[in-house]
């Protein structure tokens, strides 16, 4: 008996061992996406945390208004994220405005979220990042996930306290300009190009999704550019991939990050989302081109890539 | 004298509630089908991924607009004629409290979506339109189209379930006339909408600036008709029982201010949940998708898609629009098998021509002005939107003439 007893003891230190060391191996792996992203399960039980403000990015109106993450504010991505007039990000005066009067201030833990699979959330995540911001985190799955687990959505629209946030001087090692590409192109600087939309977009098949207002007179894709389309990082119910999946996703296309990377899309805010990923998730060096196509595609002169031959003008 | 109203050619009252023959009870019978039939299809939208609870919700609204459409038959047409040929303004509170409900209803959402109305923005997608001569004659064009065509066309869905056989042509003709519409899109836009103010009240005198404003014109209106307001009827005195319940559900017609409060409640909480209250975003959007499919548009349309309104899409699937609209055709076919409303009407040559005319007529209208007398004028309003009194008035007088001028054919 006292046999048995002592192995069973045995057993069940065994197996604690085992399964403590299988979570810290997990916590070792997953450090850096910890950082960066927050589960729903880890938001629903911060939402009272007076440090930690939400902010939903959605691509659709109405969708924050008719029930969103409590606490949350709300950031409207085509008005609060970009000067619309000269087609450039948001001013850092008015940023900064903004953001205060979320109630944050310097050291709170910023967390985005949106429809789309945090198309825009990442895009938020990005400007934030360029801002200064110093813990920028997003919620994996988004709003799909947040829905689909049925938790609580209000609609009563928030208001903080101003905060004390201030913005840094702009991070320029965050974003490539119109010239910055064109030095990769041309071969004076070293880095890999990511084009994130559909691949017939990439070959040129078609300029641009149906039904879209932002076009480029050409189609096709930056010379030298690796086509990933942006659905590839996340799984089917929009949580992110894990890092070593996504690690070997861009290894086995040739971008390890031994190179500085710039990722572009089509109109520039998609393309944040694979910069989130290789820059935040796997801690590479990634800048966002958000100019993008339609900067590219439409500017006299510059080269493209064109595999299926599309004319500009042809029929 | 309710029965004459109902523009819907001769309708018996319901059986005494006494014989419960066998047609009657094959009715029910009918009518808990449809019943069940919505429920049925409400439950699987709600478990199905991608639509979940928002389409099951517009479904469930749908229909419940329809039984209040049919049993208080909320036609705009109807309600119109009422007052203009027969001096009967009766009828015209049921649009009265609906647009008041609506605005005190509008008004308590809009001050949670957007809590600073001045501050320059508006609401998400309320139909709030553009201000300019082209809902003008929008609603007039519409308001004739009503008369040719003896509905609208929230009218001639509802009556579609009362088995009112001009309203398919109708609903068809609404067709072509979005077609038509999109057609002139293009030339209204830049010659005048592109420049048009999109005026909303709030922006300028706040939410309850607003909603003074709008509940203080719906009560003058209402002062101003209660003298055409007919004698009411003696009601006898007596315990309410069983039989008395059914008469007043499915035997009289339900009170116009029942109704009105009941269309309001539901175009407000439809705003909360979905989307503005509208029904013809899935008609022109079946329109958009057939004309761009064959090449006969062009994938944009300039500026079509910068306003909000009954907004028309390239779409291959049903929206939560294609379900409200199905919702309220299988709730007043509800409502009428079990009041005993559902009766064929008949078709000539004469009448199903007009229908035609008249459903295009309306679906212009309706194209231009970014919605009908449900989108632009119910919801328009009842978001404080400058559009959708234009649009009203407009009706009303295209209504008027089409009356004066003998449009309308049984």
């Amino acid at each position: 008996m006292k046999a048995l007893r002592l192995s069973l003891i045995v057993l069940a230190l065994v197996l604690v061992a085992a399964v403590g060391g299988a979570l810290a191996q997990e916590t070792t792996t997953t450090e850096t996406a910890a950082e960066v992203l927050v589960t729903t399960e880890w938001l629903a039980e911060n939402l009272d945390n007076p440090s930690v403000r939400v902010i939903e990015v959605s691509v659709q109106p109405g969708v924050y208004e008719r029930g969103h993450i409590p606490g949350a504010v709300n950031f409207v991505w085509h008005t609060d994220f970009v000067e619309t007039l000269v087609r450039d990000i948001v001013s850092p005066e008015r940023f900064e405005t903004l953001v205060r009067a979320a109630g944050i201030n310097d050291d709170t833990t910023i967390v985005l979220y949106g429809d789309n699979n945090n198309w825009f959330a990442a895009w938020g995540a990005w400007i934030f990042n360029i801002y200064g911001a110093q813990d920028v985190r997003l919620l994996d799955g988004g709003r799909v996930l947040w829905e689909l687990e049925g938790r609580e959505l209000v609609t009563d629209a928030p208001v903080y306290e101003e905060g004390t946030f201030t913005v840094g001087e702009a991070r320029a090692d965050l974003r490539a300009l119109l010239p910055d590409v064109l030095a990769i192109v041309e071969g004076e600087t070293e880095a890999d190009l990511i084009d994130i939309r559909s691949a017939a977009e990439f070959n040129g098949e078609i300029s641009a999704p149906e039904g879209v207002q932002e076009l480029a007179v050409r189609a096709g894709h930056i010379p030298g550019a690796v086509n990933v389309p942006w659905g590839q990082n996340v799984n089917e119910d929009g949580t992110f991939k894990s890092v070593e999946e996504l690690t070997e996703l861009y290894a086995a296309l040739g971008i390890d990050g031994s190179r500085p990377i710039v990722t572009y899309c089509r109109i520039g805010e998609r393309a944040s989302l694979t910069w989130f990923v290789l820059s935040q998730l796997l801690g590479y060096e990634v800048a966002v081109y958000d100019g993008s196509w339609t900067e590219w595609g439409n500017t006299v002169g510059l080269p493209i890539e064109n595999p299926s031959g599309t004319i500009w003008g042809g029929q | 004298m309710v029965e004459a109203t109902t523009g819907g050619g001769t309708l018996s009252g319901a059986a005494p509630a006494s014989s419960l023959t066998t047609t009657a009870l094959a009715r029910y019978l009918f009518a808990a089908l449809a019943l069940i039939a919505i429920a049925l299809a409400a439950y699987t939208l709600h478990t199905t991924p991608g639509r979940g609870a928002r389409a099951s919700f517009a479904l469930l609204s749908g229909a419940a607009l329809g039984i209040a459409f049919q049993r208080g038959r909320f036609c705009f047409y109807c309600i119109l004629r009422d007052f203009i040929q027969r001096r009967d303004s009766g009828p015209i509170y049921a649009i009265l409290t609906a647009l008041a409900v609506g605005g005190v209803g509008y008004a308590i959402v809009f001050g949670q979506f957007l809590p600073n109305a001045t501050a320059g923005r508006l609401p998400p997608d309320a139909h709030i339109g553009p201000v300019s001569w082209v809902v003008a004659a929008g609603g007039l064009t519409f308001g004739l189209g009503m008369v040719l065509s003896g509905a609208c066309i929230s009218g001639h869905l509802y009556r579609l379930g009362e088995g009112y056989a001009r309203a398919p042509i109708a609903l068809f003709g609404s067709l072509i006339g979005f077609g038509l519409g999109f057609f002139t899109w293009r030339e209204l836009y830049i010659s005048t909408l592109v420049r048009a103010p999109v005026a909303w009240l709030p922006g300028t005198f706040g939410y309850a600036g607003a909603l003074a404003i709008h509940l203080t014109i719906l009560g003058a209106i209402a002062l101003l008709l209660l003298r055409f307001v007919p004698e009411l009827p003696a009601r006898p005195a007596g315990r309410i029982t069983l039989a008395r319940i059914r008469d007043s559900i499915l035997g009289q017609r339900w009170n116009p201010l029942l109704t009105g409060a009941i269309v309001g409640l539901i175009g407000v909480f439809l705003y909360f949940r979905v989307e503005p209250l509208g029904v013809t975003s899935q008609i022109g959007s079946l329109t958009r998708t057939f004309m761009t499919d064959n090449g006969w548009l062009t994938d944009r349309l300039n500026g079509l898609d910068t306003f909000s309104g009954c907004a028309t899409a390239v779409v291959n699937t049903i929206t939560e629009n294609g379900l409200l609209i199905g919702g309220l055709v299988a709730g007043s076919l509800a409502a009428a098998l079990a009041s005993n409303r559902f009766k064929l009407s008949r078709l000539t040559v004469r009448n199903s021509l007009t229908a035609l005319i008249g459903g295009a007529l309306m679906g212009w209208g309706a194209m231009v002005s970014l919605g009908c007398t449900v989108g632009t004028l119910l919801s328009g309003i009842s978001a404080f939107a400058i559009s959708g009194w234009i649009f009203g008035a407009a009706v009303f007088a295209g209504v008027w003439i089409g009356l004066k001028l003998r449009l309308e054919s049984s």
